[in-house]
């Protein structure tokens, strides 16, 4: 068989050989295929594809100018605070700033600074988004932030919101979302009323911001004084733990 | 030299077979590559699945978890309520209860409310995470959300904290953040103290949670009941334009 097929060399080895060459290069092809496409089938995003192709096809145009803002009307009493600035924003959203100033820390940390940004869309609306930025501020200290019915001392009124905590070189940032712009404090038991941007509202209106010390300790490490008391700006762990007011809006006129 | 050129002539006659088999493999190859690779992704998926359990496992959850621990030694001293589940987390804990409903109970008799609370690290955290997700309530209606000091009537000392609108199918959620472990109302010139968990505390601590008709004029549509009268459940102008209880903890001990 051998040598009768050796007798006639060339044809009986070529015309065998190349079909299972070809079958074997269509496979490898596949296979180099199949080994291709499977990350490229997997990236892609068909919707997304026909997405564009639809787009392309009905030649939708999308706005090429910003939209145009506006300053919302914040305060219908005229009764809002000088250091409140309400920004130029795109319709519906109201943005509200206002800046926080050194209380008790003064002295130490003339130059720390807060900035309060507060968010809303009044058309759908679940919470308001309230931004707290400090510069210059003790480093590496918790600090509560409240919300009070007055800037200074009583306070009156207060509702804990949240903590900052600054880093090492006395900057920090929080964010909190919650009811912000209308915030007031109330016993059921004995509701009353006051005014607010609005007009009369329930409860007793907590329109203003500061900062508290969460520790009387760190207070008094800090502001070098063993003689500060505790007060009550801070939840849990004792009462009367936390230290002193250490930024405040430091207004009158309401800021929220 | 080529295969073609292979001088042994008897070999492409093999070559067919050989071809064959080749081709036999080849397409199994590329057969197990189309099986494979989910397989594989699976295979992978076990793997990964595997990989997170073994670290579930070894992961120091529960054993150091002194707050986890604590609360669940308030619960087991019924100090918190027993519809209050803590999950196994640490350093963060999440803490869920369920919501019933108060004054929708005859025409909503399923409608449900979960609250879950996510409390960060205590030295590292600035607020707790709060979801809200109800079912079965009645829909396209605006709901105040307020951490209370009673679960029931009178209430006492409230806090505004946000608001969840219901879909059409009467779901709906909202996700806030604020401090609502530790909350508590105060007058600053005439703080008190209560006790919480922790022991003695500033304040009135607020540990419950409830949900309010936003509107007066919603509630007596859906409740079919024009003698309801308003609630300070709301904030900003009129006064007392809320309407009545929707949801409660409907504990008597805490739930936050």
């Amino acid at each position: 068989m051998f040598r009768h097929i050796s007798s006639h060399p060339a044809r009986p080895s070529s015309l065998p050989g190349r079909p299972a060459i070809a079958l074997l290069v269509i496979v490898l092809l596949a296979l180099l295929l199949s080994a291709c496409d499977s990350p490229f089938a997997g990236t892609q995003n068909p919707s997304q594809t026909t997405h564009v192709a639809t787009a392309t096809s009905s030649k939708l145009i999308f706005p090429t100018t910003p939209p145009p803002l506006r300053v919302p009307t914040f305060d219908t009493t005229g009764q809002i605070a000088p250091t409140v600035k309400v920004l130029s924003s795109v319709d519906p959203t109201l943005i509200v700033q206002f800046p926080l100033f050194p209380a008790s820390i003064k002295s130490l940390f003339p130059k720390a600074s807060g900035l309060v940004t507060v968010f809303q869309n009044p058309v759908a609306n679940d919470f308001d988004v309230v931004t707290v930025d400090v510069q210059n501020m003790p480093p590496n200290v918790k600090f509560t932030v409240f919300f009070v019915e007055l800037s200074a001392k009583p306070f009156g009124h207060a509702e804990y919101v949240g903590d900052v905590i600054t880093r090492g070189d006395g900057s920090g940032e929080s964010v909190f979302h919650l009811i912000t712009f209308v915030a007031f404090a109330a016993d059921n038991r004995h509701p009353t009323t006051s005014s607010d941007q609005t007009g009369d509202a329930s409860g007793i209106q907590l329109e203003h911001v500061g900062m508290w010390f969460d520790g009387v300790d760190p207070a008094r490490q800090v502001l070098k004084n063993p003689a500060i008391p505790g007060t009550p700006f801070d939840g849990g762990r004792g009462a009367l733990h936390a230290g002193p007011q250490a930024m405040t809006d430091g207004q009158t006129l309401p800021v929220i | 030299m080529s295969f073609l050129q292979f001088p042994h002539r008897r070999l492409p006659a093999r070559c067919t077979s050989a071809g064959g088999s080749v081709l036999l493999v080849m397409l199994l190859v590329v057969l197990m590559q189309i099986v494979g690779v989910p397989l594989a992704s699976a295979h992978m998926a076990t793997q990964a699945q595997n990989s997170a359990s073994h670290t579930a496992n070894t992961f120091p959850f529960n054993v150091g978890s002194t707050d986890v621990q604590r609360l669940r030694n308030v619960i087991h001293n019924s100090q918190l309520a027993p519809t209050v589940k803590v999950l196994a987390t640490s350093p963060a804990f999440i803490d869920q209860f369920p919501l019933v409903p108060s004054g929708i109970k005859a025409l909503f008799p399923n409608a449900t409310g979960l609250v879950t609370v996510v409390r960060g690290n205590r030295d590292d955290s600035t607020s707790d995470t709060v979801t809200l997700d109800v079912q079965n309530m009645p829909p396209n209606i605006t709901f105040t959300i307020f951490l209370i000091e009673l679960a029931n009537k009178p209430f006492g000392n409230v806090e505004y904290v946000a608001d969840l609108t219901t879909r059409g199918d009467g779901s709906g959620e909202t996700i806030f953040r604020l401090i609502s472990f530790l909350a508590f109302a105060m007058d600053a010139r005439n703080p008190g103290t209560s006790v919480d968990g922790e022991g003695l505390t500033s304040g009135i601590n607020l540990e419950h949670l409830g949900m309010w008709f936003s509107s007066l004029q919603d509630a007596q549509k859906v409740l079919n009941n024009d003698t309801l009268t308003g609630t300070i459940f709301d904030g900003g102008n009129p006064p007392l334009h809320a309407g009545p209880q929707a949801m409660t903890d409907g504990q008597t001990a805490p739930v936050l």
